[in-house]
């Protein structure tokens, strides 16, 4: 092809001059004009910035964000809109099957293409595995494949459009296993282990207070209910995007849209095996986090990637990869039994839980506690027992999003407290206005409460939506 | 996006043309909404020329013709949606185009790529099935007119042969300002593809469902017509309970399949009420003497 | 191929291979990056930029099909003596959050107002429901539309001068 080319006898030695050479200059003018520039300073009172130790009224006024004059300027530099000199893309191939064993992975294709600048696999990486508690989960598979979003070989070359040709091209052999794909299965003895050994359980969680039984005997009724939740993706706008700069000094310099640098700095020192000093992370700002984007997710790949190619290195994960290859909120199977007055006056609570925590541990621990401190709901309860564990399955990793695993329970909470208030025959906000906490009252966990503005809050709250008048 | 090459046809004849002497490997490009993000996802190779359509003037346009109703197949949803004819002669087409998509979809998705995906939830499919639509389809042989029902094959396939182009389409004469409407169910209001929609017409100036049309997306591999309900309606007089009971007909008549979307228990009920509603929508366009106006 | 136009005002030109896209062309052989890459496949308006006169994705257009037509981006709105009432409205009421679909927010926001001076809540939802954002629910862009609609119409927004066509 490149041969063909240069054979060939060049146009501008065919053309016959017939243009006078005005036109000819003006043709290409399009071409010859730089790239236009946008205005980066106007000339412009800039956005109200609080100053340092200076008091502002910040409650009633219109909330006004220090980087907003960018952001409607189409400005603001995210992570995509960075492109390094010489700065190569890639690709991380997805195993597509969700429990297997690799038995073989042939790259030889994908390194001959032309444009291919690395091609890397996960045996290469220093220390393959990372994980914020439990450090479980390989950047690259090299043997088991967990879920189907598991990267099993990444690749680096001059454009996206090659990086996937070559990704395309790489040849994998899987051994399908046995999955779990549902989190009581998961519980099971005779259930496929994810992670091997004898049990999918990787935490678990016991808040006790008081006696539920004692409670439960004294109730005139008892509720058992079963709430579930799905898994929810993050869906930031901004697709995770990194780049990694691997220099001739050794020194390694990643611009990633990342919520925790210092996490990142660490996870990239230890996965590579370099000392932190020589780790920079830039974080840029960031296109949506929610939760997702707490972690390092492919930058050890790309900093090796940079390394093998001298070349800086960029992967854009593709919506799709945001998806299967990222983290999602737990899906949690929540049991809440709950004994009551004939006023309604919650006596005892059990919740058992169990979080679909997928293929690694990722954010799981943070979860499954503040899950489990939360599941009781913000009512004064003197017997309670929670109990809740999270579990391994063939499914994408599940992890930080925000609140941690209490969107999930105060929905099991909340709907049971519908479901009381409608069998009693009492006025929903009445009921939880009876067991509300007040100032002083003691949490599960044997925290004393300071500033309660619940009762507050629903009472204004209700006023606000009209529940007077409700039909 | 994978390789693959690009010529622009000036008109139909250039693009069928172009199509002959690429052959196989080429493909037609209209708006691109449906094919470009096709492209992006999928594991198949790429055409190896992409013929652009999107200039060729001659397959633009909304015009009332001796044979009715012409619709240039390059006529984007938005163009339809703005068409003063079109909410004349034919509201329920503009009740069609403007819930595909979102703004930026309709201004650049075309009604003959919305045809010729032939995916069985496009939208503009139940108002042209129901109103006996016929399509212009030009190859290098010449010009050749089918009706719609014929160019639907199944999921993704029509009939469509070597290097032919979707010309226009036509809504013949005898339908023109019939009385009609569409229904579409998605998850959200916009930006989301049909569970189930539905189109329904009748000539209602006697009081009674005159010629009732009735159609269905989404509910079987093409879009389909529901002829039991139709017959069922015809010459009924008009009421709210008739409505109902077609649409309870028309359920029987569909096959839907259970997706990601929506179950197929669902969808049967959403037919039942759309197909109500698409006839009560109809209903509220029907004025007296119409049919005799409009021939 | 080569393909020209007119962007932002002024006439560009480039080289490019013939599957590239607008989006493409603008961010990476332009350096116009406003429009952001969000899905590619149409589905969030992240990429929305104005081709002769009506709001598209650009995610979904080839540059080769935007070959001597009119594009304006998110970078053509503002001049050295103002912002545009929408990006002015959308900096004070906070209606931006993470900012990255803000872009293709503004931008189909601008091609609504150019046809309809006045919409009403609902025209603007419409408008709107191909531009997806993760972070503010809408609400304040929404009002922020109105606001902006008002000040276009008002006589006392100073003119605004730029290369293009308003
Ligand atoms: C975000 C998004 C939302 C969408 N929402 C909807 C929706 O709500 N409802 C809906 O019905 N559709 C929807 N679509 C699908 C699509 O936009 C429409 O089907 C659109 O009308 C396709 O037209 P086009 O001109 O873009 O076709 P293209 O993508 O250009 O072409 C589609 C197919 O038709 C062929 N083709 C096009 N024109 C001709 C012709 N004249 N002759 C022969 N072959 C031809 C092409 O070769 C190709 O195979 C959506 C698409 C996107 C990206
Ligand atoms: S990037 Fe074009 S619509 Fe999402
Ligand atoms: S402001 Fe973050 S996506 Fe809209």
């Amino acid at each position: 092809m490149a041969e063909d080319l240069l054979e060939r006898a060049p146009d501008v030695l065919e053309k016959p001059r017939a243009a006078p050479v005005e036109t000819l200059r003006r043709a290409d003018e399009g071409l010859r004009l730089p790239a236009v520039a946008p205005p980066t300073t106007l000339p412009l009172e800039p956005p109200l910035v609080p100053q340092v130790g200076e008091q502002t009224r910040a409650v009633g006024l219109r909330a006004q964000r220090p980087d907003s004059r960018y952001h409607g300027l189409g400005l603001t530099r995210y992570i995509d809109d960075i492109a390094l000199p010489g700065m190569l893309y890639a690709k991380i191939k997805r195993a597509g099957i969700s429990s297997a064993r690799i038995k073989r992975i042939d790259v030889s294709k994908a390194e001959a293409m032309p444009g291919v600048q690395a091609v890397l696999l996960g045996r290469e990486i220093p220390l393959n595995l990372f994980g914020t508690s439990i450090v479980d989960q390989p950047l690259l598979v090299d043997e088991i494949v967990r879920h189907a979003g598991d990267g099993v070989a990444a690749v680096a070359a001059v454009t996206e459009q090659i990086a996937q040709a070559a990704i395309d091209a790489i040849e994998v052999e899987y051994e399908p296993l046995p999955g779990v794909y549902d989190p009581l299965e998961a519980l099971q003895p005779d259930s496929p282990k994810v992670h091997g050994g004898d049990t999918n359980i990787y935490f678990k969680k016991l808040i006790r207070r008081g006696d539920v039984e004692k409670g439960f005997a004294q109730s005139y009724r008892v509720y058992e209910n079963r709430y579930t939740t799905p898994g929810i993706e993050h869906a930031p706008m901004e697709p995770f995007t990194s780049i990694a700069d691997w220099d001739a000094n050794g020194r390694l310099t990643v611009y990633a849209s990342i919520g925790r640098i210092t996490l990142a700095r660490v996870d990239l020192s230890k996965t590579l095996r370099i000392p932190i000093s020589r780790v920079r992370v830039i974080g840029t700002i960031v296109g949506g986090n929610f939760g997702g984007k707490n972690e390092i997710r492919h930058e050890p790949v790309l900093a090796l990637l940079s390394k093998k190619a001298g070349r800086p290195v960029k992967g854009r994960f593709t919506r799709v990869e945001e998806f299967i290859a990222s983290t999602i909120r737990h899906p949690m199977i929540m049991d809440y039994k709950t004994g009551v007055t004939k006023e309604g006056k919650i006596l005892a609570r059990q919740i058992r839980m169990v979080l679909d925590g997928g293929a690694y541990c990722s954010f799981s621990e943070t979860t499954l506690g503040k899950a489990s401190i939360l599941a009781p709901g913000p009512y004064a309860i003197e017997n309670i027992h929670v109990e809740g564990c999270v579990v391994y399955t063939n499914k994408t990793t599940s992890g930080s999003m925000r609140g941690f695993g209490a969107p999930q329970v105060c929905f099991a909470y909340e709907s049971q407290m519908d479901e009381i208030a409608r069998d009693l025959g009492i006025d929903p906000i009445e009921l939880r206005m009876k067991n509300f906490f007040r100032e002083g009252s003691m949490s599960a966990t044997g925290q004393v409460l300071h500033s309660v503005k619940v009762i507050e809050s629903l009472q204004n709250a209700a006023r606000k939506f009209g529940w007077e008048v409700r039909s | 996006m994978k390789p693959f090459g690009y010529v622009a046809a000036k008109d139909s004849g250039h693009a069928v043309a172009l199509l002959a002497e690429y052959g196989k490997g080429a493909k037609v490009l209209a708006g691109g909404t449906d094919l470009l993000a096709d492209l992006k996802n999928s594991p198949h190779p790429p055409p190896d020329v992409m013929v652009d359509i999107s200039r060729a003037a001659d397959l633009k346009g909304i015009a009332l013709t001796d044979a009715g109703l012409r619709i240039g197949a390059l006529t984007t949803h938005t163009e339809i949606v703005d068409s003063p004819l079109i909410a004349d002669t034919l509201p329920a087409l503009a009740e069609a185009a403007v819930v595909i998509g979102a703004v930026q979809t309709r201004n650049l998705g075309t009604i003959g790529g919305n045809l010729m995906t032939c995916v069985p939830s496009m939208d503009s499919g139940p108002t042209l099935l129901a109103l006996d639509a016929q399509v212009t389809i030009l190859g290098p042989s010449g010009r050749r007119t089918i009706p719609l029902s014929e160019l639907f094959v199944g999921p993704r396939r029509t009939s469509l042969g070597f290097a032919e182009l979707l010309v226009e389409i036509v809504i013949p004469k005898k339908n023109v300002g019939k009385p009609s409407a569409f229904q579409k169910f998605g998850l959200r209001k916009g930006q989301a593809l049909a569970l189930v929609n539905a189109a329904a017409g009748f000539w209602g100036g006697d009081g009674v469902f005159a010629e009732p049309a009735i159609a269905l997306g989404a509910v079987a591999p093409t879009v389909i017509r529901a002829p039991k309900a139709e017959a069922w309606l015809a010459g009924r007089p008009i009421s709210e309970e008739a409505m109902a009971e077609a649409g309870r007909i028309a359920a029987t008549e569909a096959k839907p399949i259970t997706d990601f979307r929506a179950s197929a228990e669902y969808r049967l009920d959403l037919i039942a009420v759309l197909v109500k509603r698409a006839l009560a929508g109809a209903h509220a366009r029907v004025t007296p003497n119409q049919k005799d106006l409009a021939s | 191929m080569n393909v020209t136009l007119t962007v932002n005002g002024e006439l560009r030109s480039a080289s490019v291979p013939p599957e590239t896209t607008l989006l493409v062309l603008l961010r990476e052989h332009f350096m116009l990056t406003g429009a952001k890459t969000g899905c590619d496949i149409g589905d969030c308006g992240a990429c929305t930029v104005i081709v002769d006169g009506k709001a598209v994705n650009a995610c979904l257009m080839l540059a080769a099909q935007a070959d001597g037509r009119t594009v304006v981006t998110i970078e053509g709105l503002a001049t050295r003596e103002g912002l545009h009432p929408l990006q002015q409205v959308f900096e004070e009421t906070g209606a931006l959050q993470c900012g990255f679909c803000g872009p293709g927010v503004i931008m189909t926001a601008k091609a609504l107002l150019d046809e309809n001076p006045s919409p009403s809540t609902q025209e603007i939802r419409t408008a709107l429901a191909g531009n997806l954002c993760r972070c503010t629910g809408y609400v304040k862009m929404i009002d922020g539309v109105h606001e902006a609609a008002k000040m276009l119409q008002s006589t006392e927004t100073p003119a605004l001068a730029a290369p293009q066509q308003r």
